[in-house]
Formats: structure tokens, sequence, C-alpha cells
């Protein structure tokens, strides 16, 4: 085109400002988990006592950040996954079966219990795209026909006791890869979870599919005029949910070597917790990977700490609640879009700058 | 006779930007007073402040010589001032009734204080008797056209008993016959001694139904004129600051000989029916018409993004009917929509993210994910090809003006090599400076071989572009014009006549 080199243009061609994929959401949470874990250090006797056991702590929690991240696509796109509990439940319970009424090898049985909550997604996915139902009636119906499945292939007395191999899934460490200085150290979950925060991060921030994600959740009708098959979008988010979700059921399930029907719902209040203070805006398009990931370990961690210190499970709860009404009126305060209370009055202090932008 | 509603030095500013800049303005009873400017001259903002929709940063209000502060606009209403907005907003599930007394709702006597259905109905009925306009009260809201809800808009005011009415653009989204409906009705309020004043485009309208006009330009009152003095050139002058040249004409055709697009009794089965044409490579064919008349249905059908219920769309001589958006982005045709916020562009999301996602396939991998660095390389040529000016690359769409904001949608599809671009309203909410970059833009994509089908509302903006014209009315295309034949007023009369009782065609 002729107009490569017109007189007027930009003199210099403009770059980034910034580099780093997170922002200041990331940052403040990040210094919370940090008040958090040497407060706890310091203040409740038992809480550190040693690495191994600052890590082991995460045992507890991290069945819940599976379940965060794989929820936290879903909300990117501007939707919500309440069957995550039922998915999670329904998913052990089955794979259990199969190993114990069917002699299926466990880690195949787990393999299929993994698939079967994709499938669970993309029915999810199914009923709101195919009949046009409102994701929040969608995955609550759902999560009932789910759960009372669970209920039912549970039966009266639900397998347990699984071979030790499976076991160490939810409760052993790392040996023999890492350094003999880790050994006995790291837990698997650990590990498992670091793998899938590291992947679920580079798939939202740098992939084809998390830009499409991330856009559909902003302006589902600006990807649709984009070219973007929206409803693709949405069905990889709900099968990804429904599968993290089961991989948190499994891991439950070896945790406490059993299985029950009900195991599942726990997960859900908690899971969208972590992925709202991790500062995804549920009404789409907002929000990092990271911020989830620091989220789920300030809650994880928070909720150990107030145990051990001998708080009861109550009080626990209300200091939660209260920490993610807090959080988000901060965040309101500071928004992005730069309409927030705190960044007027930044505004007003700040000197002025030649106008840039022509309002109305 | 009480109702003159005076500003005094009204000045406004969001954040750094100064929107007025002290503006001084009458508004007196039994006369009609028009704000005319370009976009951006502050005129909504004007009529805002004096609705009490915004709060003026500096300046006086005075009603009848008593100080005016008006903290919301319902004490607006309370002093007897009504804006009716350009897009009324009615509830779309209410009655019309109840519509009009939303927040007011007549109650009767007694403990519960329930909701007098009879009385609010027959207030509604007399309030719109007194306009003369035969629009059932128990109608849903949602079945009103733009029209028609304007007109309950006015029935509104009258019976919240405001006497000084502003209306914001009332004028843009209706068809002629409408206007001259909803100009009876101003005139019927104007003898009956209420304070009026609009805001408009179209010189023909102003004057035709103003007493006096004021011209804003860049937040300044520059001018204001009397009826007897009404005077087009000087106006139009006034409004851009510079005389009004002639409308410049291309006095070369880039169309070479190659069909790049080609429709055959397209159809879609409701908004219109049996549109054909053919478009070459570097030619720029324009689509004229009342807003409402069909043109981007036609457009959003033959991009795929709309189903076609009968027709053929071949584009470079291969049938393409039926393929959606996503393929036929693929194929070479991209769709520049009307509606930049909702469809052209994800505000929130940066200028690289937004230039790239026309076609993401382009951007390079890195084990399958996005390469951070042939990305930027991509959107910093867009950026400097389509004279986007910004802070940084990393900036916002929302934080980019209008203009601005259309460059990049531009460099959106420009960028994926396109053979067919159509352009919906290509210079909507574009300031005078950007819209004539705009033209050059797409006078160079022509000259590079590119096929672009323009649809605007503006003949000026037509005739500065087009080789050809088609007209639309209702659905149909009605006219063809080329060549000299191509003059601002032969477009409008193109599909005026079209839309004439006698329903006679000229080109």
């Amino acid at each position: 085109m002729d107009m490569r080199a017109p007189a007027n243009a930009n003199a210099v061609t403009p770059r980034n400002r910034r580099r780093l994929p997170v922002g200041g959401w990331e940052l403040a949470l990040t210094g919370l988990l940090a008040a958090v874990v040497v407060g706890f250090g310091a203040a409740a006797p038992g809480f550190y006592t040693g690495p191994a056991s600052l890590l082991g702590l995460t045992e507890n929690f991290l069945p819940f950040g599976l379940v965060a991240l794989g929820l936290s696509l879903v909300i990117l796109t501007g939707g919500i996954d309440l069957s995550v509990g039922a998915v999670a439940s329904l998913s052990a319970v089955l794979a259990a079966q199969l190993w114990s009424r069917f002699g299926v090898d466990i880690w195949a049985a787990a393999a299929v219990g993994v698939a079967l909550g994709g499938v669970l997604g993309l029915v999810n996915a199914g009923v709101i795209l195919r009949l046009g139902i409102e994701p929040l009636i969608a995955t609550l119906g759902t999560s009932f026909l789910y759960g009372s499945a669970a209920v039912a292939a549970a039966g009266a007395e639900p397998p347990s006791g699984f071979p030790g191999g499976f076991t160490a899934l939810g409760t052993g460490t790392v040996d023999g890869v890492l350094p003999a200085s880790l050994a006995g150290l790291v837990p698997i979950q650990l590990v498992v979870f670091a793998a899938f925060a590291v992947l679920f991060s580079a798939l939202v921030a740098r992939s084809p599919f998390g830009r499409v994600l991330v856009m559909v959740g902003y302006s589902p009708d600006a990807a649709r005029y984009s070219g973007i098959r929206t409803g693709r979008v949405l069905v990889t988010a709900y099968a990804v949910s429904g599968a993290m979700a089961s991989l948190a059921g499994l891991v439950l399930a070896s945790y406490y070597d059993a299985v029950r029907p009900d195991m599942g719902d726990v997960l859900l209040l908690t899971a969208i917790t972590m992925v709202v203070l991790g500062g995804v805006s549920i009404f789409g398009g907002e929000g990092t990977v990271a911020g989830v990931v620091v989220s789920v370990l300030v809650l994880g961690f928070l909720r150990q700490g107030m145990l051990i210190a001998g708080f009861s499970d109550m009080v626990t709860t209300m200091l939660t609640g209260a920490i993610l009404l807090a959080s988000i009126a901060v965040k309101n305060l500071f928004n992005r879009r730069g309409t927030g209370l705190a960044n007027q009055i930044w505004a007003m202090i700040r000197r002025p700058e030649p106008p840039r932008a022509n309002p109305s | 006779m009480p109702g003159l509603y005076a500003a005094q030095g009204i000045r406004k500013s969001y954040g750094t930007v100064q929107v007025l800049k002290g503006v001084s303005l009458d508004l007196k009873p039994g006369r009609m007073v028009t704000i005319m400017g370009e976009n951006g001259a502050g005129k909504s903002t004007l009529f805002k402040i004096l609705a009490g929709q915004v709060p003026p940063s500096g300046g006086t209000l005075s009603l009848d010589g008593a100080p005016l502060a008006l903290a919301s606009p319902s004490a607006a209403h309370a002093r007897g001032i009504y804006l009716v907005p350009q897009e009324p907003a009615l509830l779309p599930e209410l009655s019309v009734a109840e519509t009009m007394f939303v927040g007011a709702l007549p109650t009767r006597r007694g403990p519960l204080g329930r909701v007098d259905w009879t009385a609010m109905r027959a207030r509604a009925r007399a309030a719109l008797d007194a306009l003369e306009l035969p629009i059932a009260v128990d109608r849903p809201a949602r079945t009103l056209s733009i029209a028609q809800q304007q007109q309950v808009e006015c029935a509104k005011a009258l019976l919240r008993g405001c006497r000084i009415i502003l209306f914001d653009e009332p004028t843009s989204p209706l068809t002629s016959h409408e206007v001259e409906h909803l100009f009876s009705i101003i005139r019927r309020l104007r003898a009956d001694g209420c304070t009026l004043s609009f805001i408009s485009h179209r010189m023909d309208e102003v004057l035709e139904i103003s007493d006096e006009v004021a011209v804003l330009r860049d937040g300044l009152l520059v001018d204001v004129v009397d009826r007897p003095s009404f005077d087009r050139t000087r106006l139009l002058s006034q409004m851009v600051g510079r005389p009004m040249k002639a409308v410049p004409r291309r006095s070369v055709s880039n169309a070479r000989d190659e069909v790049a697009l080609e429709v055959r009794g397209l159809s879609d089965g409701a908004r219109f029916h049996d549109v054909g044409f053919s478009l070459r490579r570097g030619e720029v064919l324009g689509l004229a018409g009342l807003v409402g008349a069909g043109r981007t249905e036609i457009a959003e059908t033959v991009f795929g993004i709309r189903p076609a219920a009968a027709g053929e769309v071949r584009l470079g001589g291969e049938t393409v009917t039926g393929l959606d958006c996503h393929a036929m982005i693929r194929k070479g045709l991209v769709y520049v929509p009307e509606d930049r916020a909702r469809h052209g562009a994800v505000l929130p999301m940066t200028i690289t993210e937004n230039v790239t996602s026309g076609l993401l396939e382009r951007v390079r991998r890195r084990a399958g994910l996005l390469s951070a660095r042939d990305e930027t390389r991509i959107s910093a040529s867009a950026v400097r090809d389509f004279r986007v000016r910004c802070a940084g690359l990393d900036q916002t769409l929302r934080e980019l003006s209008g203009g601005n904001q259309q460059k990049v949608v531009f460099a959106k599809w420009m960028t994926t090599g396109p053979r067919v671009a159509i352009l919906d309203e290509p210079t909507r909410g574009v300031d005078v400076g950007a819209k004539e970059e705009i033209y050059e833009m797409i006078d160079a994509m022509a000259r590079d071989g590119m096929a672009l089908l323009v649809i605007s509302s503006e003949s000026e903006e037509l005739v500065r572009l087009c080789d050809r014209i088609l007209s639309v009315y209702e659905g149909r295309i009605v006219a063809e014009l080329s060549g000299a034949g191509i003059t601002p007023a032969a477009v409008a009369r193109s599909y005026l006549t079209a839309a004439a009782p006698s329903g006679g065609v000229a080109a």
C-alpha cells in the first residue's frame, strides 16, 4: 500500500510499555500470601515445623486448586460451572467401581474417570448451547443429575482401600526424580498442581485458544464478527473444567483412600472463591491464571493455619468471606479501566497530560 | 410567558479533556433553537448538562432569572426540563402506559397504596391524544418503532408537566415520513409555548424547523443565527471552521475487469429480497439508503454471519454461499461492522490483540504458543501503516479516540490481505481529520486492487469514495448511479424517490 511513509505518521514505532504478564493484583495477592505464611509461622505453633510440614499442608487443599484452574477457563468466558463438585464425585465413584467391581487396573480406571469428566463437561456445554439455557441454571441442573448418579453408582458400601501406588497420588512425596536432599519433601499433589498451573497459564496468556477464550469472555459478539466459532470455544472450556474436576475427585479418593458420593460437594464454593479472589471477573475476559494460583495458596494456607491455631471451621469460613468481599472492594477501587475511585483521585493529583482521547 | 432557560458560561471537562469551554445560550418559550456542530463539538454534553444528567465543571444555569442547580434528571423533570434521548430506552416488557408512568405510578388512597391502573391508562391516553398520537396504551413498549418511542417520550414529557423539551438528534434514526410527523408534534408544542431545542446534522431539517440556530465548534459557541438570516453555506463553514469546498470526486477509477464478488438473488426472507450485484477488483461500490433499509443485513448475509434464505454468493468465481464468516475471512472476504464498540473491536483488549484477532493463524508459533515478538511486529507495522495515534501497542482500545479505534479495526482486517472488504459506516463517530485519513486509506486499498463495498448514510461520503452506487429502499435495490451521475443530491434523491407515495424510481 502506498501509505507506508506518510509525513505525519508516528515518528517512532510504538512499543509495548508493560512486559510482565502479571499486574498489581497478582503482586498484591503474593504479598498477602507472604503475610499469611509468615504470620501463621510466627503466631501458630505447629504451622511451621520444617519445610516438609509446610509443603505437606498443601495436600489438604490442592484438589480445590485443580478445580479452580479448570473453572477459571469457564469463568473467563463469562460463564460458570456449578457441576464441578458433582462431576468430581461421580467420576471418582465410577472409577472406584470399575476397579473394585470389574477388576480394571486402578490407573486405567482413573483415566476413564478423567475422560468421563470431560464428557460431562461436554454435556454441560451441550445443554447451554443447544437448549439455550443460562450456564448458571444449566450447570445447577446437571449438578443434581450427576450428583444423584454418583449416589446410585456408589451403592450401600462404596469401594475403599486402593492399591498403595494410587494412594501415593494424594499423600505421597516425589522421591527419586528430584535431588536426594529433597527426598520426602515435595508432595506429588504439589507437582501435579504446579504442572497444570504452568500449562494453564501458558494456555490462557499466550495460546491461540486462550486468546479467543478471552475475546469471547469480553465480547461474544465481537468474537463472532471476528470469525471465531464461539461455540467450540465454550465446548472446550466446559470439557476442560469437567476433566479437571474429575482429576480433583480422583486425588481426593486417593487422599482419603475411599470414595463417597458427596465427596466433591465441598469443592464448588471454595473453588469459585479462589477464582474470583484470583482476579478473574465473573463477567468474563479479565484475569490471569497466575492470580488464581496465588489465590489458591492464600486461601489454602489461611484455612490450614486457622485450623492449626485452633480456630473453629466457622471462624475460618467467616474470615474467608470477609477477605473475599474486602479484596474485591479494593480491586474495584483500583480497577484496570481507570474509572475506580482511587484512579480518579490519582488522576486529580497527577500533573495533567495533553489530551489524547476525545470523548463524545 | 415563563420558560426562559439560560445557560451562562457552561464549561465541562472529562479528565483532562475540555469538552465545553464556556457556552452561553438562551432557550426561549415558543421557540425552537437548534444546536449544530460536528462530532465531538460538545452538543450532547451540553444537552446532558441542561437536563441534569451530568454536572457542569463551571458556569451557571438559570430558569426565568432564578439560578438553578440540577442534581439529577428527576430534579430536572421537577423543574419542567425533559431530554428526549436519541434512542429512547423504554422498558421493553412494559405497556406504553406503564413506561410513561415509570417512577411516578398513580396510586389509590389507602394503606396499600395500590396502583390505580384505570387512572394511569386514562391519563396516558389523554397525553397521547393531546399530540394526536394513535398509539394504543396497552401495547407492549417493545413493539413500538423508534419513531413511536420518541413520540411516547414527548407525551411523557407533557405528562410530567415539562415545558422545556430537549431532543438529542431525534431525526437520525427516522425515515423522512416519520421526521415530518415528529416535526408536526414539535410545531404543536411550540405553538403551545413550550421551550424547545434539538440537535441535528441534517441541514434541510434544521432550516425547516428552527427559529434560531446555534453552532458549536470545539466546545465553543461560534455563531447564533436567527431565522431571517439563515444561510446554508454560512452555517456549514461555521461548523467546520473553514469554507466548505464542493464535494471532491475521484477522477480516476481503479476498477479492473476481473469480478471479485458476485451476488445473485440474495434474500434473507425478511429484511431484503432479490439483491444482486457484482463488484470488480479495485472498484468501490456504495450502498446508499435510509437507516433501516436493510443494507447492513445484506452485508452481514454476504459475510456469512446471518443466514440466507435464497440466492448465491460467489467470491472470485468460487461459490461460497452458506459458509460461515470464519470460512469467509479465510477465503478473503472481510467485514468492518457498523457498531465498532459491540462488533468491530474488543475495547478492553490491547491494540496488538485486536489487530491480530482477525486472523490469529498468521502469528508465528513457538511450541504451540503465539510468538510475542511476531505479534508485536505485525501490530507495529499495522499501527504505522494505518497511522494509529497511540502511546504504546499495549494500550487498550478503550483509551483511544473513535477515529483511532476505527483505524485499528481497519488494520485488523486489511492486514489479513483480503480480496473483498465490506465497510459499514466506516467513519461513524470519527472526527474530521481522521475521516479524511480513512478516505485516503480506502482510496489506497482500491488502488491496490481490493474490491470494496461501502455502506454509508452520508451522501457526501459515498460521492467522495465510490465508483458506482446502488440505492437500497426497503430491502430492494431501486437504483444504480455511476460516473457523472453521482452527486450528493442524486444519491439522496435515488432512494427518497422510492420512498415517495408514487413509488417511482429515479436514477
